[in-house]
């Protein structure tokens, strides 16, 4: 029935004239042809294909034919797979480019993990062959295809772990060769037209012209608008394995084929990682350079640089570390300030990177006064408080450490005096008071004096650190690793420094300290010992009385409420503040007592 | 040098008051060999060979140049090297003024092939350059030279704003010395390249002396 509506309709279209067929007639010729195709009846298809006095119906219809036609291509278990096979590459020679573009985009389309790795991997090579038939009107065709071939891709699965990445269940790693593969040829043609054009640039140049200089190359447009997305899509979540690790990675190679891609059409390596900042001048007519470079594909740039070493051929060992740090700086921010946690470990790696390099106790303090160098320390304190992931929220700390240890004695001083101020969390605090109490130890030691961390300048920090908070109501549990890293700093004071020197004005700076930390102190521990004894008291008494009194208290997580407390669990929290407390008292009363026996000398 | 200077100027334009004796000097410094320079005491900066040079000394030196063919580039290198690492180099001016108590550079100098001496870059200005960094036993861990001479025109210089510290201090330091097409062989004490730490990644240990030879083909 469809064969014969199929003759039919290419009898009656042999006596037309060319492209002179009703819409009709493309109707006919669409529906019939795709059921003889999906109906088995291929071979009489492909005989009708190849006849030679149909060969104008097919330029001008034929594409209509290939949904069918690339369903039993991808299926392969066709038993008339051959025969489809030699019309589609019939149709693929003979018919228009441009219908067969757009024909060959819609098949690309797939929602099914398996179905677009296929798709992918059947239809790049047919693409490719389409777009260069266009000749030099490619460009735009090319950006279409590529952009849709990137959204395709994102929809696969990315590998995680080098098992993962070796057995490519969902083919994401083929994917990325077939792509390669894809582009190479339109990435030679932009590399020719580069050279060609600087060639006449120079000619121009030297007869005073202006010939083409301003005019934008649309190829390299596409393919720099190609590599672009790929970095900040695929290869920002990718987490590539060292060559160690996996001695042959696809992902690996894809992205050291993007950077290269990247060189090839123009771009120079360092000037997009120190994009940041170096104003670029404008390029005229085209895109605004935030769209020509995304922050996020620039910040993987680095990553994949200074991280993974990719293209170090192609990137100078003329930068100074601590320019490269300021650059990458700006990437770090971006990906710390994520909450995505491979945007975090990369800003982590990023960073961490960036340091190493770095001569210890070498960064000015004038860098504090650059916002990303305020900013990547806080979006620091989110991820070692916040992030579900221990490995980097430790990683994390590391990385501040690293950082801390960079700066010279000014900016320690001048960041401690930063972090205290901004970020409010108990943890970090102790932290930073601990690296003070450091500071403080390096610049006592003989031929180490500074003027940061002892005399008149250490004062106003440790006024910073000797304090409560919220005074004798400050909630001691709360503070605990930031009030026991002060009390430890004071009672390192107090034993280091001898009341005859005085080096760091701890002595005469005592009565201030009594008044703003450890007598309030003394009060909120004497307070808190009370409130919890009494608890303690209450609990043990309503556990003996066996009356369930209903608490006034209930924990909910995720709108699930939790169970109370049993009251085991409840006294055994309440011996453990109970325990904080006399630890807090046993270092109080040591500073008492080192003070006062100095007092009575 | 691969193809010599043709001349300029004829014998009667030579003798024409026109011509001014400065040009000639230019052209003589820019081109001849720097021993020729020496024996026709043509060394030194541009007035002061103009003030101690007459007009007919300068003429027989021009066509000694072009009979002699001693053009520049035509001894070989490691003489006019070695002749020039021994000049102390003035730099003192390019120093920062804030910089005290830092002694002499800690980077060492031999022109390899003279500038235009009148291009020299400024802080802030935009370089570019050729370059070739090796350590002290030859290694070359970097170079922005094309393998072959096709390849140059693929490839382009290095460039970057100069005396801002985006690159190694000696770099930094070294180019403002140097004039629009020089060629030079800088030799950095690792304090001002990449120090105790060296740069592992890129092959450089700690502590490495540093030696690069860079041309200088842009200042804008």
């Amino acid at each position: 029935m469809a064969l014969e509506q199929l003759s039919d309709v290419v009898q009656r279209c042999q006596a037309l004239p060319d492209d002179s067929y009703t819409s009709e007639d493309h109707d006919v010729f669409t529906i019939s042809g795709r059921t003889c195709i999906e109906e088995g009846d291929s071979a009489q298809v492909l005989s009708i294909v190849l006849d030679e006095k149909n060969q104008e119906i097919v330029r001008c219809m034929g594409w209509n034919l290939l949904p069918p036609l690339i369903q039993v291509l991808m299926n392969k278990d066709s038993e008339k797979l051959s025969q489809c096979l030699a019309i589609f590459n019939h149709l693929l020679q003979t018919c228009r480019p441009k219908e067969l573009l757009i024909g060959l985009l819609e098949q690309l389309e797939q929602d099914d993990p398996v179905a677009i790795a296929e798709s992918l991997h059947l239809l790049l090579k047919p693409l490719q062959r389409v777009l260069l038939c266009l000749g030099s009107r490619k460009a735009s065709s090319l950006g279409m295809t590529l952009c849709s071939v990137l959204d395709q891709l994102a929809k696969l699965p990315l590998p995680h772990t080098k098992e993962q990445e070796e057995d490519d269940v969902f083919s994401l790693c083929r994917c990325c060769n077939d792509i390669t593969d894809f582009v190479k040829p339109f990435v030679q043609e932009a590399r020719q037209n580069l050279q060609n054009r600087e060639g006449n640039i120079q000619r121009a140049d030297r007869v005073g012209g202006e010939l083409g200089r301003d005019k934008e190359d649309e190829l390299r447009t596409e393919l720099l608008k190609f590599c672009m997305k790929t970095l900040s899509h695929t290869l920002l979540e990718a987490q590539l394995k060292d060559p160690d690790t996996l001695p042959e990675s696809p992902l690996r190679d894809f992205a050291t084929d993007i950077l290269s891609s990247l060189s090839a059409v123009g771009e120079s390596l360092p000037s997009l990682v120190f994009q940041p900042l170096l104003r670029r001048r404008q390029v005229p007519g085209f895109l605004e350079e935030e769209v020509r470079y995304p922050k996020e594909s620039l910040a993987c740039l680095a990553h994949l640089l200074f991280v993974h070493h990719l293209a170090a051929d192609a990137f100078p060992s003329v930068f100074s570390p601590v320019f490269a740090l300021r650059c990458n700086m700006e990437h770090v921010c971006l990906l710390l300030s994520r909450t995505e946690e491979s945007r975090i470990q990369k800003g982590l790696e990023l960073y961490e990177k960036s340091l190493v390099r770095v001569e210890d106790g070498s960064l000015p303090a004038d860098l504090l006064e650059i916002r990303s160098f305020l900013t990547v320390p806080q979006n620091l304190v989110k991820v070692m408080t916040l992030c579900t992931r221990h490995d980097l929220r430790t990683r994390g700390l590391k990385v501040l450490q690293l950082s801390i240890d960079k700066l010279n004695t000014e900016a320690k001083y001048n960041f401690f005096q930063y972090m205290l101020k901004t970020s409010s969390h108990s943890g970090v605090e102790g932290y930073v008071i601990k690296n003070i109490k450091n500071q403080i130890d390096a610049a006592l030691q003989p031929g180490n004096s500074n003027s940061w961390f002892e005399g008149a300048q250490l004062l106003p920090l440790l006024r910073k650190v000797l304090v409560l908070p919220d005074g004798p109501e400050t909630d001691l549990l709360q503070y605990l690793d930031r009030i026991m890293e002060s009390l430890n700093l004071l009672r390192y004071l107090v034993i280091r420094d001898k009341v005859t020197e005085n080096q760091t004005g701890i002595w005469t700076e005592l009565y201030k300290i009594e008044d703003t930390f450890l007598k309030p102190l003394r009060v909120g521990v004497n307070m808190s010992r009370a409130h919890y004894e009494r608890e303690l008291h209450d609990t043990l008494a309503t556990k003996r009385g066996k009356v369930k009194a209903e608490s006034m208290l209930s924990v909910s997580v995720g709108k699930e409420k939790l169970p109370n407390m049993t009251s085991e669990s409840q006294i055994q929290a309440l011996h453990s503040a109970l325990h904080t407390f006399d630890m807090i008292e046993s270092v109080l009363v040591r500073i008492e007592e080192l003070t006062e026996v100095k007092e009575n000398l | 040098m691969a193809d010599e200077p043709t001349r300029e100027w004829s014998d009667e334009q030579l003798k024409s008051d026109d011509l001014p004796k400065k040009d000639v000097i230019t052209f003589i410094q820019d081109n001849a060999a720097h021993s020729f320079l020496n024996e026709h005491k043509l060394l030194g900066n541009l007035k002061s060979v103009a003030k101690t040079a007459k007009k007919e000394q300068l003429i027989i030196a021009y066509n000694q140049l072009f009979e002699s063919k001693r053009f520049k580039g035509t001894e070989p290198v490691e003489d006019v090297t070695e002749q020039i690492r021994t000049v102390k180099i003035e730099d003192k001016k390019e120093l920062p003024a804030e910089v005290i108590d830092e002694g002499p550079p800690k980077f060492k100098k031999a022109v390899l092939k003279k500038g235009d001496k009148t291009n020299f870059p400024k802080k802030g200005e935009n370089v570019s350059c050729w370059y070739t960094g090796s350590l002290e036993d030859g290694t070359v861990f970097d170079t922005n030279l094309p393998t072959t001479a096709r390849k140059k025109k693929q490839s382009k210089p290095l460039s970057f704003k100069v005396g801002l510290g985006r690159v190694i201090r000696g770099w930094d330091e070294g180019i403002l010395t140097m004039s629009k097409g020089e060629t030079s062989r800088l030799e950095i004490e690792p304090e001002w390249a990449y120090g105790r730490k060296g740069l592992p990644d890129s092959k450089i240990p700690p502590n490495a002396k540093l030696f690069f030879e860079i041309e200088l083909v842009a200042v804008d």
